[in-house]
């Protein structure tokens, strides 16, 4: 793992630069206010970033109005605050251009469609529960439940304050494979494979345009010979309509990238996921014409935005 | 000995006092309903700390049904004020998010051909 540290850099390093603006109907002046500009960390959640943004915006609006809780749209959808910025950025596809224009709310809360975010305490017990949940699939919880909580707070406070050192020197162990969890990795099942592999690769599936927000499934890193599992093996269990006959592909979008499919799953979860421990991945289902699928690759809406 | 009956939640029951919502997401999906009618997940709800218990504790529910809608349920069915807290746990370890899907958890976690679902009043599996 440690050779592809860099990687890891690389990942935390992504940043979008996003024009906030106040929605126009909101405006209580005669003028609009400018918009704000900020660049953000892919990593990160919008209610850890804006509190500048809060103030600029929230001079321009109805007196009765400035307590209300904040929100953000692209066009005219919601944002939800628990999904990081990238994640919600690569959910736009080809529609988003940079900077990325999102729009500020102050009133008429879309109660239906996102949750309500009070204070940031909300968006730490969200990621806290999120990567317990990624430990569960990974090592039965046992790596998450045996540290302290001092180790849960270097976690938060990493991301947080975009400390890479911080986060990884915690995080790591949350990557390590085999008996990491003080107990026999023997209970596990059978062979001695399961010690380079984490026991299930903690993953979710955004298809955009789906009624449902995103698949999830248990889908082990290895296969019952030994052979490690790839991005494209986990697609044809996801997708098994779309095997074959059908004439469509599925294009995985992740951190403003196209992953290759043949990339294994282990490799995958230990350093695309985000710090939640998840891998977020955005599964676009394409027809696509008799022709060798290379050519598709030219309209992948990847944006690598490092520094 | 909770393996003796198992409750529907039927759609009609629960949207009678949640507002248009949830009922228009089951008319856009009737078609769809018909379908998985008979796929339903089971879930068994166990109460812990000081929250009270489910005469109840097995039910079917839809697989697209979100955890907050769940939530919404037990709180009403428990007769608790809307304002107070539920707080709901799979495999007594972590809070799933509120929009997350049952099928998704029982996918991941079910066990027995069920999903169990731990539900409290305080926090407390962090």
């Amino acid at each position: 793992m440690a050779s592809d540290r860099e990687v890891l850099r690389e990942i935390w390093e992504g940043k979008l630069p996003v024009c906030f603006q106040l929605h126009s109907e909101e405006v209580y002046a005669l003028q609009a206010p400018d918009p704000y500009y900020l660049m953000v960390p892919r990593l990160s959640y919008f209610p850890l970033v804006t509190d500048k943004v809060r103030k600029h915006f929230s001079r321009h609006i109805h007196p009765e109005k400035r307590e209300a809780e904040m929100w953000l749209d692209f066009n005219g959808q919601p944002l939800k605050w628990h999904y990081p910025i990238g994640l919600l950025f690569d959910l736009q596809g080809s529609d988003a251009s940079l900077p990325w224009n999102v729009t500020v709310h102050f009133d008429k809360f879309p109660e239906r469609e996102i949750l309500h975010c009070p204070c940031r305490e909300v968006v730490e017990s969200h990621f806290m529960s999120t990567l317990k949940e990624a430990d569960a699939l990974k090592h039965r919880g046992q790596v998450a439940s045996s540290m302290q909580k001092k180790e849960h707070n270097q976690l938060w406070l990493g991301l947080q304050h975009d400390k890479f050192d911080q986060f990884w020197s915690v995080n790591r162990r949350l990557m390590e494979v085999g008996s990491s969890g003080g107990g026999s990795s023997s209970a596990l099942s059978g062979s001695g494979d399961e010690a380079a592999f984490f026991r299930f690769v903690p993953f979710r599936c955004y298809v955009p345009n789906l009624e449902i927000p995103y698949r999830q499934r248990p889908i082990r890193p290895c296969a019952e010979d030994g052979r490690c599992r790839t991005l494209g093996d986990l697609l044809e269990e996801l997708f098994p309509e779309e095997k074959g006959q059908t004439g469509k592909e599925v294009r995985v979008v992740t951190h403003g990238v196209e992953p290759p499919k043949e990339v294994p799953l282990q490799w995958l979860s230990e350093h695309l996921s985000y710090p939640d421990n998840f891998l977020h991945l955005v599964c676009h289902v394409i027809p696509v014409k008799r022709l060798p699928s290379m050519s598709a690759s030219s309209s992948s809406p990847a944006h690598v935005s490092s520094e | 000995m909770a393996d003796v009956a198992v409750g529907k939640i039927e759609d009609n029951e629960i949207s009678e006092n949640n507002v248009d919502g949830v009922v228009n997401r089951t008319d856009t999906t009737s078609n769809q309903k018909a379908e998985t009618e008979k796929q339903k997940i089971e879930i068994l709800l166990k109460a812990t700390g000081n929250a009270p218990i489910m005469k109840m504790k097995k039910w079917a529910v839809d697989p697209e049904k979100k955890i907050g809608w769940i939530i919404d349920f037990i709180k009403r069915y428990l007769n608790l004020e809307s304002s107070e807290n539920l707080f709901l746990y799979v495999n007594q370890a972590f809070a799933p998010s509120p929009d997350q899907i049952v099928r998704n958890l029982y996918e991941c976690f079910g066990t027995d051909g069920k999903l169990v679902l731990h539900y409290c009043k305080s926090q407390a599996w962090g």
